[in-house]
């Protein structure tokens, strides 16, 4: 919204050394958000009006003339190349000192006495684009300079152009959000209501001469409201005698300087009274409404009926909803309550009688009506907020007021006011020491007081509690209760004077997030040891990333996605970062990534959905999904199950991993989920290999998924670390090697070992061979055992003896020992 | 004898001084003073035979030559080793500008975990307990519960993802969800953060993204003011953006604080005297905040004329995104590792 800072001096008496930066930045320190301050004339310094005397040739240019101005006191010698430059032309003339913008263009420059050609020149007449005028001027050439022999009066050459054009105005660009919850500040009466208490002055009070319809009218007027709550008032005014046309000066001045474009005389009075006082207002043409054989004329206020159109002020029309609201003749619709009119009624030059309308709607229907056309107007960003039905009134009169002196033959013929509302102005009690106690800052009573009268509110002392009668203007929706008084008196007082404090609390520690904790100890043993990345990536994925997986299981999916590319919750963060694999493979070998984020699971029963009820949202655990990828490795799996055995190292877990149904993107040989005493707590695969070819997967592919969730429950139940007493005695290590079946897994074969003999306390499997040196169906494979007797050194027989018991053991498994 | 012993000397000190190397010194040292065979041990020998007056000049001279032979080797020993030293350090010579090889890939926080972390500390230090809630929330956490009914416009300015066929089910707009979840859950006194995901209907480029971060903070006491939350805000905005940085607090409306208000801090950039960053007003907006209105801390099951308290929020991203310079939002959910390399 703008607002023109001459406008508001109008309502409050600001003397001249207050700067509109300094109203400006006041309003943002207690009130609004203001964006920018645009002052009209801000290139206007030392530029006056010029009467050129004469206007030669200048004798070394051809498309250059020389000019003598006069500026009243003196005259200059301008040289000029202006294409329309002629004697007796009243021009905007820059003097030395003056700072334009070269051919409209770059950073302003100061003007300086030149010689041009050889030809003194003490100034310049400028082009509209030079000035920043080319709205108010567009030239037609570049070449072209302002002429404004028809704009102002001889008497004014030598004045300042600003002041003629009365561009010394400058707009305040307030942010509409800023104002969502203000229906007070949508007009300059209301923002002049806050500078007034802002600068401690009085702002003048909004005065208007009632209506006085004619006492033997033509029309006569009738409104019906069907529903009083979506519109608790409406005021309407038949006025005869329209001649429509241009609006004076100073109103269509008034208008461009905020932004509106003027139209005509009586749609400009709608505007202007919208943003003087917040109201927005309507004009019919009264010929076009349905008059009945009493030459009644009839407005309902109504829904929509099924299957009604309306067409637009804007040319476009719509269906109408039976939920919107809709203001009607007896026969049609004839506007869009609140947010546009429409064609058919709408002002034209041969409009005779008018009606004005004021009304006040329900600012949620306003707002979904809106959206449903998606309109959004100046009239209903202003309804949406709750505006005060008080405002009708003043608006009315005041539009009626402007009427008459814009088209003196306007005759009222018939005024209706149909209400139907409450303002909620309380009063209500409030403790007085609720300041100090919300604030932390003990604010004289007699300051609280003084803010909160200056802003309209009517205070009573009883004892240690003031009694609030709240204005109508911030009673709509804004303030209601204690704490909205003290927002009032904190924001005026300003937040600046308060002073900080550290609250004095409590030293017991906080309850720990446990989850959070394993994430965080994850994220460092995948960083600082396993040396992966951490990437974050989106919640969804798309439907064809599903059936790359072939995945059957139901995803949930968004009502509203953004593109309809990725409509569906992930079930895993697989999908995701399969494509990260992809896209990053272009320039990395081996990639190592991994996310940590919640998964979607419809089937399965989450937290609660509200505090009463039984309905619950579905689950969203926490995973940890690690992903490597390496050009030239056929078997990433091994980086996968690195990291899964740092992780188990570091929580002192211990894991195994066994077959289980194979997922349809899970390797079917190459999978397996992760136990921790005897719970599942993830899953270890590489891609299969149809599903990597529907990602373009170049790269075989390892996952390891790990639910957080169950991980921190399994860590729950974990035996806590205890220390092993060193051995007394010698432990001997042995090595042996040999070749057995492929099938053959190891876990049966380190249970062979170590059942072999009780002197054998570890056995660790520290090489395997597959290879072209063996045949295909075997394996190398070498163990390293550790042998140690708690009381005594062992000797070598009895080491010979055991050894001799592990090969047998391994013989009934099909091994051949070699050496 | 004392003629050979004299004419030894005088040889063998010139040997010395004219050894090659250290292998040479061992061999003319084993040659004259080796215990077994060497010529000097061998002419003292002899001594025994001698006349006992002769003996003790003898014996003196021989010690005496013995001494300066001895201490002729360990010099020139001595000499000789810095000279093979000095060649084997030359020969040892490394490429002090040369990195280590092979390469040790390292691995790489997201650029918004550093920034969490960080913060999360802060307030674990503070007392504040780290919350979580569903990033899938109900229409009620997300909203109505704290203080946006159904129809409030505020609505409006937070594009909301839905959910298809659980028209109560929304993506969560914003950390404050959790607020009275956590209210619930803990009761007062209490002091939470929830630094989390959130989600936005809305387009991306450079400067939004539909999925981010934020982080909400509230605390509840009997006694905790809007001057309380000024303390904190610059405890934080300290530990972000440094030691002088200063807060400012302005009006500002959202629906679940009463006050509420704007939190800017001086520009870390030009220290508040006006850049680009901060659109040369020398204060960037960081923090929504405000004491919580009544109705919320209602809804969480807490008393509010008992109780009373303040939250705030800010965006995570944004943060992390001012801290390194990183200007196209997009790029923290791009899953490039060239970008997240870098960090």
């Amino acid at each position: 919204m703008n607002i023109s800072f001459n406008w508001l001096k109008q309502y409050v008496n600001l003397p001249d050394s207050v700067s509109a930066e300094e109203v400006a930045e006041k309003l943002k320190l207690s009130t609004v958000e203001v964006e920018g301050i645009e002052h009209a004339g801000a290139l206007l310094g030392n530029v006056v009006v010029g009467k050129v005397v004469s206007a030669e040739k200048h004798p070394q240019a051809d498309k250059l003339k020389l000019c003598q101005v006069s500026v009243g006191n003196e005259r200059l010698q301008i040289v000029c190349g202006g294409s329309n430059v002629r004697e007796g032309m009243l021009v905007a003339l820059a003097k030395v000192g003056a700072k334009v913008k070269w051919h409209g263009e770059g950073e302003p420059i100061t003007l300086e006495p030149a010689k041009i050609r050889n030809v003194e020149s003490f100034g310049m007449i400028c082009g509209a684009s030079e000035i920043g005028l080319a709205e108010m001027f567009p030239p037609k050439d570049d070449h072209e300079i302002v002429d404004l022999t028809d704009v102002v009066a001889e008497e004014t050459v030598g004045k300042p152009l600003a002041e003629i054009l009365n561009l010394d105005d400058a707009i305040l660009e307030i942010d509409n959000k800023s104002l969502s919850n203000r229906p007070d500040l949508w007009g300059h009466y209301g923002i002049a209501r806050e500078v007034a208490v802002l600068f401690g002055k009085n702002i003048k009070d909004y005065k208007t001469k009632p209506i006085k319809p004619a006492k033997k009218s033509a029309v006569s007027l009738a409104v019906e409201i069907k529903d009083k709550n979506l519109c608790p008032r409406y005021m309407a005014v038949v006025v005869s005698g329209i001649k429509i046309g241009e609006s004076p000066d100073w109103l269509k001045a008034r208008l461009s300087a905020v932004g509106i474009r003027p139209i005509n005389n009586v749609v400009d009075i709608t505007n202007y009274v919208m943003v003087d006082l917040g109201e927005p207002m309507h004009a019919f043409d009264a010929k076009q409404l349905a008059v009945n054989n009493k030459q009644l004329t009839s407005i309902i206020v109504r829904k929509a009926e099924p299957g009604e159109f309306l067409t637009l002020l804007d040319g476009n029309k719509i269906e109408l909803s039976v939920e919107d609201l809709v203001i009607a003749d007896s026969e049609k619709p004839l506007a869009l309550a609140g947010i546009m009119g429409g064609e058919y009624s709408g002002i034209n030059d041969k409009t005779e009688t008018i009606i004005f309308e004021a009304a006040t709607f329900n600012a949620s229907s306003i707002r979904k009506s809106s959206i449903r056309h998606s309109l959004r107007t100046d009239s209903s960003a202003r309804f949406e907020k709750s505006l005060d039905p008080n405002l009708c009134n003043d608006a009315l009169n005041k539009a009626v007021e402007l009427l008459g002196e814009t088209c003196r033959s306007a005759k009222v013929e018939a005024l209706v006011d149909e209400k139907h509302f409450t303002v909620a102005t309380g009063p209500i009690s409030i403790e007085k020491n609720i300041f100090a106690k919300k604030l932390g800052e003990e604010i004289p009573a007699k300051q609280i007081v003084k803010i909160l009268a200056q802003l309209g509110f009517e205070l009573s002392d009883k004892g240690d509690k003031w009694s609030v009668k709240i204005p109508t203007w911030r009673a709509t929706k804004d303030v209601s209760m204690a704490e909205d008084l003290v927002e009032e008196v904190a924001r005026i007082y300003g937040y600046e004077n308060l002073k900080s404090a550290l609250p004095d609390m409590s030293i017991a520690p906080p309850a720990t997030n446990n989850i959070r904790a394993l994430e965080h100890l994850l994220r460092d043993v995948l960083v600082r040891d396993m040396r992966a990345s951490e990437i974050y990536n989106y919640s969804f994925v798309s439907r064809e990333q599903k059936e790359k997986m072939r995945d059957g299981a139901e995803y949930l999916e968004l009502d509203n996605p953004l593109s309809k590319e990725k409509p569906l919750l992930r079930r895993s963060l697989l999908p995701n970062l399969l494509e990260n694999v992809v896209k990053n493979i272009e320039y990395f070998d081996a990639i190592k990534i991994f996310e940590i984020g919640k998964i979607f699971t419809p089937e399965l029963a989450g937290v609660r959905a509200n505090l009463n009820g039984s309905e619950l949202l579905p689950r969203q655990e926490n995973y940890l999904t690690f992903v490597a990828a390496e050009k030239k490795n056929d078997k990433p799996y091994n980086s996968a199950l690195a990291v899964l055995e740092r992780i188990c190292e570091e929580l002192s877990l211990t894991f195994v991993i066994k077959k289980s149904e194979t997922k349809s993107w899970q390797h079917p040989t190459r999978s397996g989920e992760i136990k921790i005493d005897d719970k599942v707590v993830g899953a270890i695969y590489e891609v299969e290999p149809s599903v990597s070819a529907n990602f373009n997967l170049s790269v075989r592919t390892a996952i390891l998924e790990l639910n957080i969730d169950a991980l921190d429950e399994a860590r729950k139940e974990a035996e806590p670390l205890a220390y092993q007493k060193l051995p007394l005695f010698p432990e001997v290590t042995r090595d042996i090697a040999f070749t057995a079946d492929k099938s053959v897994a190891h876990e049966k074969i380190i249970s062979a070992i170590q059942g072999a003999d009780a002197l054998i306390k570890n056995a660790e499997l520290f090489d395997v061979y597959e290879g072209e040196k063996i045949s295909a169906d075997k394996k190398s494979l070498a163990y390293r055992l550790t042998l140690a007797h708690a009381e005594r050194t062992l000797n070598t027989s009895e080491i010979d003896e055991v050894m001799a018991k592990v090969n047998k053991a391994l013989k009934v498994l099909g091994a051949e020992v070699r050496g | 004898m004392q003629e050979k012993l004299t004419q030894l000397k005088k040889t063998t000190l010139s040997t010395i001084a004219g050894a090659a190397g250290l292998a040479d010194l061992e061999e003319i040292e084993n040659k004259i003073l080796g215990r077994k065979a060497g010529e000097l041990t061998e002419l003292m020998k002899g001594l025994k035979d001698l006349p006992l007056e002769e003996k003790k000049t003898i014996g003196a001279l021989a010690n005496e030559v013995k001494i300066a032979l001895e201490q002729a080797v360990a010099e020139k020993r001595s000499v000789l080793g810095a000279k093979d030293a000095e060649k084997m350090f030359a020969a040892e010579a490394i490429d002090l500008s040369a990195p280590a090889l092979p390469k040790n890939e390292r691995g790489h926080f997201h650029p918004n975990t550093i920034v969490q972390r960080s913060i999360e500390e802060l307030f674990s230090k503070m007392g504040f307990i780290i919350a979580d809630g569903p990033e899938l929330e109900s229409d009620y956490f997300n909203f109505t519960s704290i203080n946006i009914p159904a129809d409030h416009p505020a609505r409006d300015t937070q594009d909301t993802f839905y959910v298809k066929d659980h028209p109560a089910w929304v993506m969560r707009t914003q950390t404050s969800a959790v607020q009275v979840r956590a209210m619930r859950e803990h009761g007062a006194p209490l002091r939470v953060i929830v630094p989390g995901k959130c989600f936005r209907n809305e387009s991306t480029d450079a400067r939004h993204e539909h999925t981010f971060y934020q982080l909400e903070g509230f605390a509840v006491d009997k006694n905790l003011t809007l001057a309380h939350m000024k303390g904190v805000l610059e405890t934080v905005a300290r530990h972000l953006f440094g030691p002088n940085t200063e807060v400012r607090l302005r009006p500002k409306f959202y629906p679940f604080v009463e006050p509420g208000v704007n939190g800017e801090v001086t520009c870390s950039l030009c220290a508040g005297s006006g850049c680009r960053v901060c659109k040369h007003t020398g204060w960037m907006e960081i923090f929504g905040a405000g004491m919580i209105h009544p109705n919320v801390l209602k809804e969480g099951g807490i008393d509010p004329k008992v109780y009373q308290g303040f939250a705030f929020g800010f965006g995570l991203s944004r943060l992390a995104m001012m801290k390194y310079s990183i200007d196209d939002v997009r790029l923290m959910e791009s899953g490039d590792l060239r970008f997240i390399k870098q960090f």
